[in-house]
C-alpha cells in the first residue's frame, strides 16, 4: 500500500541512478543505500519548495552530492592522490586494461581521488549531463568542472594503470 | 590546432552526449584529417564506454525501492500561518471541551437521537482524512485498503460536512471499500454522540 503514488513513482525512477551516483562517491554499499533514502527523504520532505518540476532529477542528484559532502566532513579526512596541476601526458590505458578489472576495484580507484575531483567525474561516466548540467547539479561553474574532470580523468588513467587486476580464489 | 593539443582538448569529448558541443568541434574536425589522432580518439571513447559499463553494473538490492517507500517520513511543513491556525484551534478547542466535560458530567455519553437524511458526497478511509487530510482520487488506493482493513470510514457530503458511517449491527466497510473516493447517496439516521455526527446507514446507493 502506498499512501504517496507521487512519492513511489519518483523512487521507481531515480533509485538506481542514485544509489550508483553514492555508490561511485563513496564506495560502500551502506552509504550508497544511506545517501539514496535520504535524499528521497529530503525529497518527500522538501517538495514544495521545488520550483521547476522538471529538474527533479538534477534536483536530487545535488542534494545527495550535498548529503555525500556532509557525510566526509564528519569523517576523519583520508589523504588522496595529489592531482598534477599540469599534467599533460595521457597515460595510455585500454578498454582491455578496465575490462580486466572488477567494479569493486574501480571503486576503489575512484576513492583515491580527491571528492572535489571524484563527484564531476562520476557523472561525466556515469550519467548523459553535458558539463553544464554537471556543473549546475555540483554548484561549481562550467570552466571548474572541465578543468577538475580532465585532471581527475587523468589522475584514474594512470592509477588504473597501475592497478592489477584481481586474480580469482 | 596541433595533435596534442587536439587530444587535450579530446580527452573530455563523448560520442553522443558531445557531439553538439562547439568547443570540440574544431578538434573533431582534425580527427577528420589525421589517422593516428583518429584511432587514439577511438581508443580514449572504447576505454570511456568501459569505465561507464564497469561503473553501471553495479545494482543496488532488489528491495531498496520497496524499503524507501515504506519507511517514507509523514511530511510536516513548519508553515508558520498554519501553526498560529493550530495554535488559535486547539485554545478554542481547549474551551469548548471545558464546556463540554461540564454538559457530559451532567448528561454522560448520551446519544443524540436524529432525524432520517440523505445525503451524497465522497467515501472517505477517516483515519488518513483527519490524520493528513488525504483524499480524492490520488488517495483512493490507500482508503480502499484501509477500509477493508476496517479503519473508521465515513462521507464528506457536497457542503463540506463530515459523517462517521456506521451499519445498525455492522459495519459497512465490507460494502463501501470498492467505493473509496468516490461519490454515493446514503441514506440513514443521523445521529451525533459528544459532538461526532454520525449516520447509521440504511441504503447505500452507489454511482
Amino acid at each position: 500500500m502506498s499512501a504517496d503514488p507521487e512519492f513511489e513513482n519518483l523512487v521507481k525512477l531515480y533509485y538506481r541512478d542514485l544509489y550508483r551516483f553514492g555508490f561511485s562517491l563513496t564506495g560502500s554499499e551502506v552509504d550508497a543505500i544511506d545517501l539514496t533514502q535520504e535524499t528521497f527523504y529530503i525529497w518527500a520532505r522538501k517538495r514544495h519548495q521545488l520550483r521547476n518540476p522538471t529538474s527533479v532529477k538534477s534536483w536530487l542528484f545535488t542534494t545527495l552530492h550535498r548529503e555525500f559532502l556532509k557525510i566526509c566532513r564528519h569523517r576523519k579526512r583520508v589523504a588522496h592522490e595529489p592531482i598534477d596541476e599540469g599534467a599533460q601526458n595521457f597515460p595510455h590505458v585500454t578498454a582491455d586494461v578496465v575490462n580486466r578489472i572488477d567494479a569493486q576495484t574501480l571503486l576503489n580507484v575512484l576513492g583515491q581521488i580527491d571528492e572535489g575531483y571524484r563527484a564531476p567525474l562520476v557523472l561525466y561516466y556515469l550519467e548523459d549531463l553535458s558539463y553544464k548540467q554537471i556543473g549546475d547539479v555540483l554548484a561549481i561553474p562550467l570552466g571548474t568542472v572541465q578543468s577538475r574532470i580532465a585532471r581527475a580523468k587523468i589522475k584514474l588513467l594512470q592509477l588504473l594503470s597501475e592497478t592489477k587486476p584481481r586474480t580469482a580464489a | 590546432m596541433n595533435t596534442n593539443e587536439a587530444k587535450e582538448k579530446l580527452l573530455l569529448y563523448r560520442e553522443r552526449i558531445d557531439d553538439a558541443d562547439p568547443r570540440f568541434q574544431e578538434a573533431l574536425a582534425q580527427v577528420r584529417r589525421d589517422p593516428e589522432l583518429a584511432e587514439w580518439l577511438r581508443e580514449q571513447m572504447n576505454c570511456y564506454d568501459a569505465i561507464r559499463s564497469k561503473l553501471r553494473e553495479v545494482e543496488p538490492r532488489s528491495d531498496l525501492a520497496e524499503k524507501i517507500v515504506r519507511n517514507q517520513p509523514i511530511p510536516f511543513r513548519r508553515d508558520w500561518t498554519q501553526m498560529l491556525k493550530l495554535a488559535a484551534a486547539i485554545i478554542l478547542s481547549a474551551g469548548i471541551t471545558a464546556v463540554a466535560m461540564t454538559l457530559w458530567q451532567r448528561d454522560g455519553h448520551r446519544l443524540m437521537q436524529g432525524r432520517e437524511i440523505v445525503v451524497k458526497g465522497e467515501v472517505l478511509d477517516l483515519t488518513c482524512y483527519v490524520a493528513y487530510n488525504w483524499s480524492g482520487p490520488k488517495h483512493a488506493s490507500c482508503a480502499m485498503d484501509c477500509i477493508k482493513s476496517g479503519l473508521p470510514v465515513g462521507i464528506k457530503t457536497e457542503d463540506g460536512k463530515v459523517y462517521l458511517l456506521t451499519g445498525k449491527e455492522a459495519h459497512v466497510n465490507d460494502e463501501l471499500a470498492d467505493y473509496a473516493a468516490k461519490i454515493v447517496t446514503v441514506r440513514g439516521k443521523k445521529t451525533a454522540r459528544d459532538g461526532f455526527a454520525q449516520i447509521q446507514v440504511e441504503e447505500i446507493r452507489k454511482f
